[in-house]
């Protein structure tokens, strides 16, 4: 083969006369001085391609000709004797800003100096570097530099470097685009990872940037309120976040906050919190809720760190609540008269405690659960402590119907709904649900049937947010009983029919409305016995028929005491004419003024008997119509109190300037009827206990305990309570104790 | 960069050769010039290439036009064909259908301004010669002159039996 270019270059005259001299040494000569020759182009591409070419050509001569291997060596001794001459020297003499100046303009220089080799030696990168699997031009030069310069300088560049970072945390004003430049060096000396920055400048930075702010947090805690030391935290926060942004590594971002977080947060946090006048419970008691935003957001960021907080706010919300009740117990105390289940104030402050911090835990503690939890600890533990006569939980449901009555509270359906909510909500926290269930029931039922709901929807939208809260079994009688009432409804329009087709006779009969309910949706009431009067008598026989005819089942049985009567009265007035009265009374006691139409006077015991009630009956119902404020029958003697010997006539001298009277009567029937929840409870708790040994077949005390408790979401029965119900199954013989295994329990089928 | 921005290629007699920035790049040797001088936009640029000789300068510099238009296939290896013509496109066939010295030559530029493609090219043209040839054949094909003697000549042969048998 005879391949052009026939001149053979030796290696010394290739070397010393063409690239030392024309490529080299202008290119150290530049290096040295260039930076203020200005920016004249180093080399044409005239220079560039005549040493690429020699280069070239000596690479490519054939062996003994081919210099490749002494061309790579001199690539790095020239490296290494410009670094040693040049470079080392000149940072030796340097300290502080002056060294990083000099490192960052000789690793300027290096770059140039590296990038031109780099070219002029092309072409050794291309095949006599990858045959003998080398260190390319680049990673060579760099390699060098790391080893003569970096290594010897890194620990004093380091230093200078962190004591200018600390200025800068002192406020001064320092160049970030040398320290910028110095870090990108730190980088690149890791060639292709992060180890020598992280091992050279990082970790020493760590080190100092503990040192610092532990020193700052001596220093601000000393002198500092909660509030103010956590905005200098912030603000110390988002700096170094700032700091790493603007000339450090992103990968120390979170290193450096963790320390900033430790030092600053982390080991004061008991001191903020607890600070005296200026802590967590002053902020809260001040509402500065924009403080307590920031403490949120600081004490979020470390581990666990809102456990301690959401502590102070628990007991904080707690002792707020307390303080209500302790008002409420110093009032009733005080107050002298008889207590009622009613205390709207109270109510209204608990709701309002709940719905304030409800919100502030939404709006500032980002609805966290930790918070969530505080709450629901702080309101389990107010809710169920009760002062006085009546429970919180009779309190709440008088409440409800306070607002669910018709001209109760004036507030928009909106606002009622909205009341309803947060009330249910309190509602949660009750551990005897079932007694508010109880009283609710109660109220409800009178609501209903003295037809005094504000509104239906209301009534529904209340049972259903209680449904939601606890179950369909908490509220299916209460559902039963809306369902009863609209049955009724359509009944009443079929008998209203039935009457019309009715005999002749019959049509005259007392225009009559009945409402026929399911005894077990309903509360208890009393069945007062009574004679009717004929008139009222042949209205309750035409329903009979009529309901009968229908072929119902049904046992139908009369509540007189619940039913209303309207009467239309005439007592004698002004100048001998008569004025005439629309009387609104209950049953009982229409049949009690019906028993005066003939006009004659009779003792209380004459009219018991006349009536065929049960004087302990009649007794409330006379007092209602002798001794209210309505006198319609008269009483001798006319004290406020019936006796057996009193007696009675018509009032003639009645007068009212109204001619609608509706004459309101005593309830037969307590209020709600604390013995039937217990006899519930026990019913439930039984059940509960034969269900999970049916199940389980065998079981020691213990176990049976917890799981009976697992399974009761109406109240929270004590294990006293819970052993006295497994008593009296082992006496009703559905269980039995193991005989082999002392303390456990077996089913028995 | 523009792409109608155009710069010189100088030849080693010092003929000049106009030529699109985009088209020259393909050289890694030009490549490393131009990618230093963004700033000054309007100068057009030379770009002096001693060791190419004008007759191969203008045969690269077709080569690179076409190889813009229409991009040369990768060349498979082992090749499947000696003949050229089923191993890259008729163009590129054609292109390599010349006399040796002109194939070196094409070989050295390609190396020299490092141009991959053109060196596949050309290196798989020499290689296609070579193909199914015995060594005889090989040596009347480049003007080889045997030097061997007859027991190294053995030896050889011996060492690469392998290669035959294949």
């Amino acid at each position: 083969m005879s391949l052009g270019n026939a001149k053979i270059i030796r290696f010394e005259s290739g070397w010393e006369e063409e690239i030392k001299v024309k490529a080299l040494g202008r290119l150290q000569d530049h290096l040295n001085n260039g930076a203020e020759k200005g920016q004249d182009k180093l080399f044409n591409n005239n220079d560039y391609v005549l040493t690429y070419t020699v280069c070239y050509n000596m690479c490519t001569q054939r062996t003994p000709y081919n210099w490749s291997e002494n061309l790579y060596a001199k690539h790095g001794e020239t490296i290494e004797e410009y670094l040693k001459d040049h470079v080392l020297g000149a940072l030796k003499e340097k300290t502080d800003a002056f060294l990083l100046k000099e490192l960052q303009h000789r690793w300027k220089n290096h770059m140039i100096m590296n990038k031109w080799l780099q070219k002029f030696f092309m072409y050794l990168d291309r095949y006599y570097v990858k045959h003998h699997s080398l260190p390319t031009l680049a990673i060579a030069g760099l390699r060098k530099f790391k080893t003569l310069i970096y290594d010897e300088v890194k620990k004093d560049v380091a230093n200078a470097m962190l004591v200018i970072i600390d200025e800068e945390r002192d406020g001064k004003v320092v160049d970030r685009d040398l320290l910028r430049q110095v870090v990108e060096l730190f980088e690149s000396m890791g060639m292709g990872s992060l180890d020598s920055y992280t091992a050279d400048l990082e970790e020493p930075l760590l080190v100092t940037t503990r040192e610092y702010y532990a020193r700052k947090r001596e220093e601000w805690i000393a002198k500092d309120s909660t509030p103010d030391y956590l905005i200098k935290a912030e603000k110390a926060l988002e700096d170094e976040k700032e700091r790493v942004l603007n000339y450090l590594n992103s990968h120390s971002e979170c290193k450096v906050l963790r320390v900033c977080e430790e030092e600053l947060l982390e080991k004061c946090q008991k001191t903020l919190l607890d600070k005296e006048g200026s802590g967590c419970k002053a902020l809260l008691a001040n509402d500065k809720t924009e403080d307590l935003e920031r403490m949120f957001a600081l004490f979020n960021r470390l581990d666990n760190g809102l456990s301690p907080m959401a502590k102070i706010v628990e007991e904080y919300i707690a002792f707020v609540g307390h303080s209500f009740i302790d008002e409420r117990e110093a009032r009733l105390k005080a107050e002298e008269k008889k207590e009622k289940p009613d205390d709207p104030d109270f109510i209204k402050k608990l709701l309002g405690c709940h719905a304030k911090y409800t919100d502030v835990i939404k709006a500032h503690f980002t609805n966290h659960p930790n918070f969530q939890k505080a709450m629901k600890e702080a309101f389990t533990d107010i809710m169920n402590r009760s002062v006085g006569s009546y429970t919180n939980a009779e309190l709440l449901s008088t409440f409800s119907d306070r607002i669910l009555k018709a001209g109760g509270e004036k507030m928009s359906e909106t606002e009622v709904d909205s009341s309803l909510d947060k009330l249910v909500e309190l509602f949660s926290y009750l551990d005897d649900k079932d007694f508010f269930g109880e009283v609710f029931r109660n109220q409800l039922a009178k609501r209903l049937l003295n037809q005094k709901s504000a509104s239906d929807d209301l009534e529904k939208a209340m049972i259903s947010k209680l449904k939601v809260q606890v179950g369909t079994q908490f509220t299916s009688k209460m559902e039963g009983m809306l369902n009863d009432l609209s049955t009724a409804l359509e009944h009443e329009k079929a008998f209203k029919e039935f009457r019309e087709n009715d005999s002749e006779k019959s049509r005259k009969v007392l225009d009559t409305a009945v409402q026929v309910l399911t005894t077990g949706n309903w509360p208890t009431y009393q069945c007062p016995e009574i004679s009717l009067p004929n008139q009222m008598q042949l209205a309750v026989d035409q329903f009979m028929r009529f309901y009968n005819a229908e072929g119902t089942t049904r046992r139908v049985k009369w509540f007189y005491s619940l039913g209303t009567v309207k009467i239309k009265a005439a007592f004698p007035g002004k100048e001998g004419k008569m004025s005439t009265y629309d009387l609104e009374v209950a049953t009982l006691q229409a049949a009690a003024i019906m028993a005066f139409e003939d006009g004659k006077s009779y003792t209380f015991t004459e009219l018991a008997d006349k009536l065929m009630m049960d004087p302990k009956f009649l007794k409330p119902v006379m007092h209602s119509l002798c001794c209210g404020k309505y006198k319609v029958i008269a009483k001798n003697p006319s004290t406020s109190k019936i006796t057996d010997k009193d007696s009675f006539t018509v009032n003639k001298k009645f007068k009212s300037p109204n001619k609608k009277v509706k004459i309101p009567m005593a309830s037969l029937d307590a209020n709600a009827n604390t013995k039937k929840v217990e006899e519930d409870r026990s019913i439930t708790i039984d059940a509960a206990l034969v269900r999970i040994m049916k199940s389980r077949k065998t079981l020691d005390h213990q176990t049976l305990i917890a799981e009976v408790l697992s399974q009761l979401h109406f109240f929270k029965p004590n294990a006293k309570q819970i052993k006295k119900r497994i008593e009296s199954l082992l006496e009703r013989e559905y269980l039995e104790r193991s005989e082999d295994n002392p303390g456990h329990y077996n089913y028995l089928a | 960069m523009a792409d109608d921005k155009m710069l010189n290629l100088i030849s080693q007699e010092g003929d000049s050769y106009s030529v699109a920035v985009k088209i020259a790049t393909k050289s890694e040797l030009v490549k490393t010039m131009i990618d230093e001088d963004e700033d000054d936009a309007d100068e057009v640029q030379e770009v002096p290439l001693p060791n190419v000789k004008s007759s191969v300068l203008t045969k690269v510099i077709d080569f690179l036009k076409h190889d813009d238009a229409e991009a040369m296939t990768e060349i498979d290896k082992p090749l499947k064909s000696s003949n050229m013509s089923e191993v890259v496109q008729n163009w590129y066939a054609e292109f390599v259908d010349v006399d040796q010295e002109l194939l070196f030559e094409l070989i050295l530029a390609a190396n020299y301004m490092d141009i991959k493609s053109l060196l596949d090219l050309t290196c798989a043209t020499v290689a296609s010669m070579i193909k199914g040839k015995t060594p005889e054949e090989i040596r009347k094909t480049f003007n080889i002159v045997n030097d061997f003697t007859p027991e190294e000549e053995a030896q050889v042969r011996e060492e690469n039996k392998w290669c035959e048998e294949a």
